[in-house]
């Protein structure tokens, strides 16, 4: 049995060769996972906002820019290399319809078209995406081959 | 500015939050047992300022599926109102008002869906109600709007909304009494931190 390590909310864990990284119920957060195949190291973040702001109050997880960055640092640390890491992000949901245009919700569109913007910036690769729509997405990566599976309610689970 | 974060609250501001809760409780009961044409008692809420995880283990686990209501606030007062319905509240509602039960979230129509909606919208509009009546500020409040989804992904809403202002969520809890049957009641009450600081301005608190 593969162990299990759970990355909690504005948090990020990092595996190396096995284990499983899971996230639970991404509504409007983004869980970000990036991979190198060559040294099997894996790391899982869950983000919350598209960038830190005035209130930078110590969580670097909290944000996409400041959450990323810090997690790219560790894994080149651990002997991971930029042009080999390949990302896949999920959530970004948008759980409520709100009618009669109020603004409600939108983060969650905009925490996805940041990460994607920062990875874009930082010459990272970004191979698989399930973002959007109005569902909650647990999200997992195999840290023994990268395969990243996303579980959400009521529809068929999905490997990317 | 006086309260710069939900924990930031002294005893005193939290008992007006506990006093809001109470009377807010109360009107939903009246108003419960008006819609649902059966006897429904309250018990005393009690009021949380919770961390993420937390809230999440307050109310359930982060992939079990709930139900829930939210209603935007504006006017003097600006934030959100969250009303969370498991399923044993749910099918009280629907046994009362449809005749029908559901064993699955899935099984719920469309109907059903905003007969629990409108359920939500008059729960949270008993605490509204509570708020402004209390202090003598207006509030307006939007259509509310359901989602049935996991727990953990319901919550990140407010979570998200309010990220940049405090790493907290405020939860009023409390339990409905309707015929026999005790039924959770979880109600995120989130006005933002300058909303916070008027209505406590208003009552001369801090």
């Amino acid at each position: 049995m593969n162990k299990q390590i759970t990355v909690g909310i504005a948090d990020m864990k990092m595996a190396r060769q096995e284990g499983v990284l899971i996230t639970y119920a991404l509504g409007s957060c983004i869980g970000i996972a990036l991979y190198d195949p060559m040294i099997k190291l894996g790391a899982l973040v869950h983000i919350m906002l598209p960038e830190i702001g005035r209130m930078s109050n110590a969580n670097l997880y909290k944000y996409a820019d400041t959450g990323l960055n810090e997690t790219l640092r560790k894994m080149t640390a651990f002997g991971a290399s930029r042009n080999r890491i390949k990302a896949k992000i999920a959530g970004g949901a948008k759980m409520f319809e709100m009618k009669g245009g109020q603004d409600l919700g939108n983060i969650g569109q905009r925490n996805a078209q940041n990460v994607k913007k920062i990875l874009r910036d930082s010459g990272i690769r970004l191979v698989g995406e399930d973002t959007g729509a109005n569902y909650a997405r647990t999200m997992l990566m195999d840290v023994s081959d990268g395969k990243v599976t996303i579980k959400t309610f009521g529809r068929p689970e999905k490997t990317m | 500015m006086g309260i710069a974060n939900y924990e930031d609250m002294n005893a005193l501001e939290l008992d007006v939050i506990k006093e809001i809760g109470s009377i807010g409780t109360g009107n939903a009961a009246t108003a419960l047992s008006q819609v649902l044409k059966k006897t429904t008692k309250m018990s005393l809420p009690a009021v949380y300022v919770l961390g993420y995880n937390e809230a999440i283990e307050m109310v359930g686990t982060p992939e079990e599926i709930v139900a829930a209501v939210l209603v935007k606030m504006s006017g003097e007062i600006n934030g959100i109102m969250l009303f969370i319905l498991k399923i044993d509240f749910i099918n009280a509602v629907l046994d009362s008002v449809l005749s029908k039960d559901i064993d699955d979230y899935m099984d719920l129509t469309e109907l059903e869906k905003s007969a629990l909606e409108e359920i939500g919208n008059i729960i949270i509009s008993s605490y509204v109600n509570a708020m402004s009546g209390l202090t003598g500020v207006s509030i307006k409040l939007s259509i509310p709007s359901i989602a049935i989804n996991m727990l953990g992904g319901i919550l990140s809403v407010p979570m998200v909304e309010f990220g940049y202002e405090t790493d907290k969520l405020m939860m009023i809890n409390g339990k409905f009494i309707v015929d026999d049957k005790v039924l959770d009641s979880n109600l995120l009450m989130m006005p933002d931190i300058q909303s916070l600081n008027y209505l406590m301005q208003k009552l001369g608190v801090n």
